[in-house]
């Protein structure tokens, strides 16, 4: 295979050779331009086909754009095709010869076809050149209005390629509201749905710019809007309802009955033979439920079929994206699926990705009437031949046994793993039983007899030796052999080339002689000396504190190597509720995949460096100055990005040392560390700028950005509830405390309300999210802050204004 | 916002691009390197079909030997990208008449690129109906029909019919015989311990129309389902006839069918597109009748010998049989000599697949032939512990059998002319991963 880089520049023999052959095409193409000749339309075809074949495969065929559009004179449609397919392809690098376009796209404009006229609008906003925009306003006016939907359809594509071009020639033109006009009005449903598009994308890239721009947005999700789509979602294409479903998860029902009858509504769309459109309205069901707990159960069982289905039926890539959904629901609520286990046992010839997902999801939906069968299952993965596989079995199998129940069974198997002689079986089991032991001491002793037999020749991996050591340190006083094992790995000291074996090895030498002093202590010498040798830091630190801890007091040292320990009740989850709950507003996107909201994956700031910046430095999207960083540092930067997710989240809360230590570096890469300097202890008393000012479009910005400061639930009085009838008695009541509302709605009983406040005198603002229901009585509180430390404060003083509420 | 595509690239196996079509310009015009790169030269190619790279993220799937490839800087819907793909490439096969592969892209590139154009505009899917796009995509290329000449009658029709509401069918349909053909075609999938307990099972099903009818058609279709049965005699007051009954676990329609209907009648009614179609599947967990029971023993004599025994029974009718049956039974990867006995069928041992491979042409009901074989292997120190029994996979079909006991209990075609319709109707049950652990 030729080096993909080069592949353009070093075609394969059946490819031309270079200037040559364009030439020849070149003269080829001159010869029939003006020719009317009957039989030249067949020769020109050949000609076309040669050119966009070149184009294809990334060969330079830009320096024939003025001979193409000479031969575009034609009637032949598919002649017509090609050249509007190559003016759009190179239109951009030659803007003054794209001016040649523009003449006879504007008379096919006006052709008595619609399909050439559709044909040549479309083509003429693809030509992506800043400077013709002024040819485009009244060929899209037409458009809009043609009496062919066809036509209009393209247009309303055609006016969101202008605003990409030009922003402020699409709105200059007046073109949004022709677009909602269309949208409100057209008997056709594809143009209603294009127009949706077009909105959509418009009115969120303008946000930032303009004041209307969140207010139109926000009339795409109002009542009337939303039930225009409802009532025809029947006869919009697949595609199209995929996309008003979507609209319809950001609309807020005003209460219940509207819930129950858009879900009735809606209902049959989960029998649609498109997969997309039923995890659409999953979606749709999910959000609208979320406030009524036994509801949103009920949806689980509802939608539990069609999804099943989805995962057996088509392709592995259609299953894969499926089961990642579920996969998410599985996660939050494991008993809907528990009985349901079966379908996610494994099939010998489904691809890996499928089969891990599967894997993970048996794990989540184990309890305690499905574990031994479950485990029994995963016992059959552990053999199979693809390895990756067999590992992730086997630690399915140890998730289990930390999460619950019938522990007795799965030891067993556990321990039969350890004997089943194959070495990466044996290395993944080891690393489970230290886990386990650490959950649950009272196993040590059937476990230590078989971990006692394995030799620890057998154990190569370092992840399994560190294992492997740990417990001949923490258990020596069981192992007969302990210190003797111990003594031939030290003996091996050099030939350990995993740092972390090695400092595992330091301290279970120790754990030992504090237990066994006579049989250990040349062991220990000999581990010291090695350790204090060793060219890597932390070994060498980390003998070294030994070795004088030791000479200052062993019963000290013994404290502080081996102290009692406490059995791990609950293993640290990964990631925190909160970017769950990020990910489960994301459903039926990217985010699901990748399990991470997309904030971390879209906005360059959280991104971090491209992974390959320096290899694909043209890459339209990266940063240029990330390529500057010298490469070190990207490594750095990877293993950062290695971390969980929440373990950054914890970094960047905590003011400690550590953070200190890493943010020179982290800034220096430009990750999005939020400036949080030393800050002074937050004064006790909070005041509050009553003439605070921030745009729209920046509180949703910085809403996206901050993380989650608190998060509370407050209850209220009786008499703010009576006070409550409408949002806007809050906001006043609010704003006497300096804590202003910069969106509110809903009705009785669910009140949304955004606030935001800001720092007296300092430009430090304060973001808060309050879902009120007045029938539970209760306040769900969501406060986001620039300055972390004065968080606190601020809800306490969020909590006292609003218990002031309603009392006169 | 659902997809908006920015890129849809058709590679081959090398990494040449076939086609490439760039829908925005928020991706750089070399994402194909990147993908090339980064995914296609790398082990990760088989491991997950969705990847970020730089910022972008590729979706590809592989059909026969072609990547297709869709770029994306957004966080896009991956399901509806996934399906468009494989709308995508239903439409092209029905352009090409069956094969989508290197080849038949290759010589019919100009018309993928018209299709591109057509079934997505700046990354929003379009119109992927066939029905529709072959009125003015003609596969000759040839000037749109409603073109040629601009006065002539089908233009404000076909026209309507490019984007209108009822878009899978045409007006104005006429044929001679009006016949209506009704496949029933269930794939049964089986995981079977080592013990001969049934671990999983179901079956997916679908069924396929064939519809030559005239004018406008109204159809109405009755299965043997329970929730349709019982329906029905609530509405017509009268008790429910006895007979086998079947429990849909959960079905999903073509969107002809009139889903409102659906759900207050149980009744499928729909006006069926022209031509060949799906018109619904359905899965089926409770309730399954396998065709097939396989019991293996698989002894391992020695280090160097093993003695495989494997009897197949036919569980179906006497009177049916089943065809192009396929047993895969496994051998270690070292197998040297191989010698069979076995009562019907052919029987051979496969190096390339590491498996004994029994064919039966025409495998009656009610019959249980056996394989016996001993298999030799090459002693070797290394090999012999890895040896990890993978399953036996079977492969079959059998005519008018379904695995569910599904049955059409009707098929009503209404027109305004009251024309005859003659209905055919066929069930077949395949194997779809049927597999016996041993």
């Amino acid at each position: 295979m030729a080096p993909p880089a080069q592949s353009q520049r070093s075609p394969s023999p059946s490819q031309p050779s270079g200037k040559s052959e364009l030439s020849d095409l070149k003269l080829q193409l001159r010869k029939f331009a003006g020719s009317r000749a009957p039989g030249v339309d067949d020769s020109k075809r050949e000609l076309f086909k040669k050119v966009i074949s070149y184009m294809t495969i990334g060969i330079d065929v830009s320096s024939l754009f003025g001979e193409m559009v000479m031969c575009s004179a034609t009637s032949d449609i598919v002649l017509k095709k090609m050249c509007y397919l190559y003016v759009g392809n190179y239109a951009k690098v030659n803007p003054d010869l794209a001016l040649l376009t523009i003449n006879f796209l504007q008379r096919d404009c006006h052709d008595q076809d619609p399909m050439i006229r559709g044909l040549a609008l479309r083509s003429l906003c693809s030509l992506r050149v800043a400077n013709l925009v002024e040819y485009l306003v009244g060929p899209l006016g037409s458009g809009l209005k043609d009496s062919n939907s066809y036509v209009r359809m393209v247009a309303v594509i055609g006016v969101l390629k202008l605003y990409h071009i030009s922003a402020s020639t699409c709105i200059d033109a007046d073109f949004p509201s022709m677009l909602k006009h269309l949208m409100l009005n057209d008997s056709d449903t594809q143009v209603v749905a294009n127009c949706l598009s077009a909105l959509q994308e418009i009115w969120s890239a303008e946000a930032s710019r303009s004041e209307e721009a969140p207010r139109e947005r926000e009339a795409l999700i109002s009542k009337p809007v939303i039930y225009y789509l409802l009532n025809r979602i029947k006869e919009f294409s697949e595609w199209a309802q995929c996309l008003v479903l979507e609209l319809i998860t950001k609309y807020v029902p005003s209460d219940s009955s509207e819930i129950f009858d858009i879900m009735n509504l809606l209902e049959d769309r989960l029998q649609h033979a498109n997969g997309a459109v039923v995890l659409a309205t999953v979606k749709v069901f999910l959000q609208l439920t979320l406030s009524m707990t036994d509801v949103h159960q009920q949806v689980y069982e509802r939608i539990k079929a069609p999804l099943l289905t989805l995962v057996s039926s088509g392709s592995p890539e259609q299953s894969y994206a499926v089961l990642s959904h579920l996969h998410l629901l599985v996660m939050r609520a494991p008993y809907v699926f528990s009985s349901d286990y079966k379908h996610f046992y494994c099939q010998y010839n489904e691809p890996s990705y499928v089969k891990r997902l599967k894997l993970e999801m048996l794990t989540a939906v184990a309890n305690e009437s499905n574990t031994y069968e479950i485990v029994t299952e995963l016992c059959e993965y552990a053999a199979n031949v693809d390895i990756p596989i067999a590992r992730e079995s086997i630690r399915a199998v140890g998730k289990i046994a930390l999460q619950q129940y019938d522990v007795n069974a799965i030891v067993d198997r556990l321990l039969q793993f350890l004997e089943m002689d194959k070495d990466y079986v044996t290395a993944d089991a080891l690393v489970l039983v230290k886990d386990l032991l650490r959950k649950y001491p009272q196993w040590s002793h059937d476990c230590i007899a078989v971990v006692g037999n394995i030799s620890s020749k057998n154990v190569q991996e370092p992840k399994a030796k560190a294992a492997l050591i740990w417990m001949l340190g923490e258990y020596s006083q069981d192992m007969q052999d302990a210190p003797y094992i111990l003594e031939s790995l030290i003996e091996n000291w050099d030939e350990e080339h995993s740092a972390e074996v090695r400092l595992h090895l330091l301290t279970a030498v120790m754990k030992c002689f504090f237990k066994r002093p006579p049989e250990t202590q040349s062991a220990l010498g000999a581990a010291l000396a090695a350790g204090v040798a060793d060219f890597h830091q932390d070994v060498h630190d980390r003998a070294l504190f030994y070795h004088r801890i030791l000479r200052y007091n062993v019963s000290v040292a013994e404290r502080v190597v081996n102290p009692p320990k406490q059995a791990v009740s609950v293993f640290a989850d990964t990631q925190s509720s909160e970017i769950k709950d990020r990910i489960f507003e994301e459903f039926n996107s990217l985010s699901v995949l990748y399990q991470k909201p997309s904030y971390m994956f879209i906005d360059k700031e959280h991104r971090g460096p491209p992974e390959f910046a320096d290899e694909l430095g043209n890459l339209s999207i990266g940063e240029a100055e990330d390529n500057v960083v010298p490469s070190q540092r990207v490594e750095e930067n990877d293993k950062d990005l290695l971390l969980t997710t929440a373990e950054k989240e914890e970094t960047r809360g905590s003011t400690g040392h550590s953070q200190q230590a890493s943010f020179g570096i982290d800034d220096l890469l430009g990750l999005g560390m939020p400036a949080v300097p030393d800050a002074p202890p937050s004064p006790p008393q909070l005041k509050l700028n009553a003439k605070a000012a921030l745009d729209p479009s920046t509180f949703q910005q910085k809403w996206r950005q901050l993380p989650v400061a608190l998060s509370q639930e407050l209850s209220l009085s009786p008499q703010a509830i009576a006070a409550l009838t409408a949002p806007q008695a809050l906001l006043r009541h609010m704003q006497s405390h300096s804590i202003h509302c910069i969106a509110s709605g809903g009705q009785s009983p669910n009140f949304k309300f955004f606030f935001f406040a800001q720092k007296y005198k300092e430009s430090s603002n304060y973001l808060v999210e309050c879902i009120i229901n007045t029938s539970s009585a209760k306040a769900q509180v969501k406060i986001k802050a620039d300055d972390q430390s004065t968080s606190q404060a601020f809800s306490t003083l969020f909590e006292s204004a609003l218990s002031k509420f309603g009392i006169p | 916002m659902p997809v908006a595509a920015s890129a849809i690239y058709l590679l081959n196996l090398r990494g040449d691009v076939l086609i490439n079509r760039l829908y925005r310009d928020d991706v750089g015009g070399n994402m194909v390197d990147a993908f090339r790169m980064h995914i296609m030269q790398t082990k990760e190619l088989g491991t997950c079909p969705v990847r970020q790279i730089g910022g972008c993220s590729f979706f590809y799937m592989r059909i026969s030997n072609v990547y297709i490839v869709i770029v994306v800087s957004s966080n896009a819907n991956v399901a509806c990208a996934f399906k468009f793909v494989v709308e995508a490439v239903a439409l092209f096969k029905s352009y090409f008449g069956g094969a989508f592969d290197e080849d038949a892209i290759r010589n019919n590139f100009v018309l993928i690129y018209e299709l591109l154009d057509e079934i997505m505009d700046f990354g929003y899917p379009q119109n992927l109906s066939p029905e529709i796009l072959k009125l003015y995509i003609t596969q000759e290329g040839v000037r749109s029909p409603f073109s040629s000449k601009p006065s002539d009658k089908p233009v404000p029709n076909a026209t309507l019919q490019v984007t209108g509401a009822v878009g899978w069918r045409r007006e104005g349909l006429v044929y001679k015989k009006n016949e209506v053909f009704l496949d029933i075609v269930e794939s049964v999938n089986l995981l079977m311990s080592s013990k001969g307990s049934v671990l999983r099972c179901d079956v997916t099903g679908k069924i396929l129309m064939k519809c030559f009818l005239s004018g406008m058609p109204d159809l109405k279709l009755g299965l043997n389902d329970k929730i349709g049965l019982e329906k029905e005699s609530q509405l017509k007051s009268r008790p429910a006839k006895s007979g086998k009954t079947i429990e849909l676990d959960d079905v999903t329609f073509h969107q002809c069918v009139n889903l409102t209907r659906f759900n207050s009648e149980k009744t499928v009614s729909f006006v069926p597109p022209d031509g060949e179609f799906e018109l619904m599947k359905y899965r089926i967990t409770e309730g399954v009748n396998l065709p097939f029971r396989v019991l293996p023993t698989i002894k391992e004599l020695g280090r160097t010998r093993m003695e495989v025994n494997v009897k197949v029974k036919s569980v179906f009718g006497a009177k049916m049989f089943a065809l192009g049956v396929v047993i895969k039974i496994p051998v270690p990867k070292q197998t040297a000599k191989t010698s069979f006995q076995v009562t019907s069928g052919r029987a051979k041992y496969q190096a390339s697949i590491d498996c004994l491979v029994w064919k039966i042409r025409k495998f009656p009901g009610q019959t249980e032939p056996t394989l016996s074989a001993e298999v030799e292997l090459i002693s070797t120190m290394a090999e012999k512990k890895s040896w990890t029994r993978p399953p036996i996979q079977m492969e079959f079909q059998v005519p008018m059998f379904t695995a569910s006991g599904l049955r059409v209990r009707f098929l009503k075609v209404w027109e305004k002319s009251g024309y005859n319709t003659v209905e055919w109707v066929r069930y077949i049950t395949k194997a779809g991963s049927y597999e016996i652990r041993c």
